[in-house]
């Protein structure tokens, strides 16, 4: 799982385009969205399509985004549930 | 009065008729820019070229015209004026829909495949209220330039307006060169 949530944080950065950050500043259990990095809806778009790009997972209903995206350690736990690749 | 006026290109910087001295060249020098001239405004990394150069270009003349910085204004206007538009940013999404086996349209590349959007994000960061635009001209026209902006200030709510040149077709094929009009 550590090593799950270490590539969701160097693929969160890559595709929301983070250059200040590094994984280290990427706090696991910290909320994605309303504090913290400071993303907005389209960075919430853009996870959807890392997880289907790159997991194979698609997010049928865009709302359940709300409750992946609760932290990377949610996140982590809800790809390594629903991977098809 | 002060004429301020910037001009940035991959190989340099002059504000105000001064050179500015700058270490990188290119889309790092961008880069370069905002971390020594702005320093706090982070969406500055999420945004396309255009929009970066459109943003450390007017943070440098406006710290220049050293005015009070982040009031509401509804007295200034963002005019800018390119002909490459947003094809940097056209190209970067095509890119991603281009092959049909692996087609994942990016959200975040997307938002900027609008040339306006670069007026826009200046507005936003500064608190202007006034008219946006971006007009698209075959090439840089100063006398069409400068009709675009004269019929900007004939509405008596705006004052001021922050615009000129400013065009990005590839990261190593830039210029922005801007003024700021006052009425």
């Amino acid at each position: 799982m550590e090593e799950l949530i270490q590539q969701l944080k160097e693929q969160i950065i890559d595709v929301l385009n983070l250059e200040d950050l590094t994984p280290e500043d990427i706090d696991t259990d910290a909320p994605l969205f309303g504090e913290g990095l400071e993303l907005d809806s389209i960075d919430a778009l853009e996870l959807i399509v890392l997880l289907e790009k790159n997991y194979g997972i698609k997010l049928a209903d865009a709302s359940k985004g709300k409750e992946v995206f609760r932290s990377v350690r949610v996140m982590a736990d809800f790809v390594s549930k629903n991977r098809t690749k | 009065m002060m004429n301020y006026e910037l001009e940035i290109t991959p190989t340099g910087v002059t504000l105000c008729g001064k050179v500015l001295d700058i270490e990188s060249q290119g889309a790092v020098m961008l880069k370069e820019l905002y971390l020594r001239y702005v320093g706090d405004y982070p969406k500055f990394y999420k945004m396309d070229p255009l929009c970066r150069l459109g943003l450390v270009a007017t943070e440098l003349l406006l710290q220049a015209e050293g005015e009070e910085r982040f009031a509401e204004r509804f007295d200034r206007a963002v005019l800018l004026v390119g002909s490459s538009a947003s094809v940097v940013s056209d190209e970067a999404f095509r890119q991603t829909i281009a092959d049909p086996a692996a087609c994942y349209p990016s959200p975040s590349v997307f938002v900027y495949t609008l040339p306006n959007i670069v007026a826009g994000e200046v507005a936003m960061r500064n608190h202007y209220h006034g008219e946006t635009a971006y007009y698209v001209l075959p090439s840089k026209d100063w006398g069409r330039i400068r009709q675009l902006v004269d019929n900007v200030l004939t509405d008596p709510a705006i004052h001021s307006v922050l615009g000129g040149w400013i065009d990005y077709t590839d990261n190593e094929t830039f210029e922005a060169n801007l003024k700021i009009w006052k009425n």
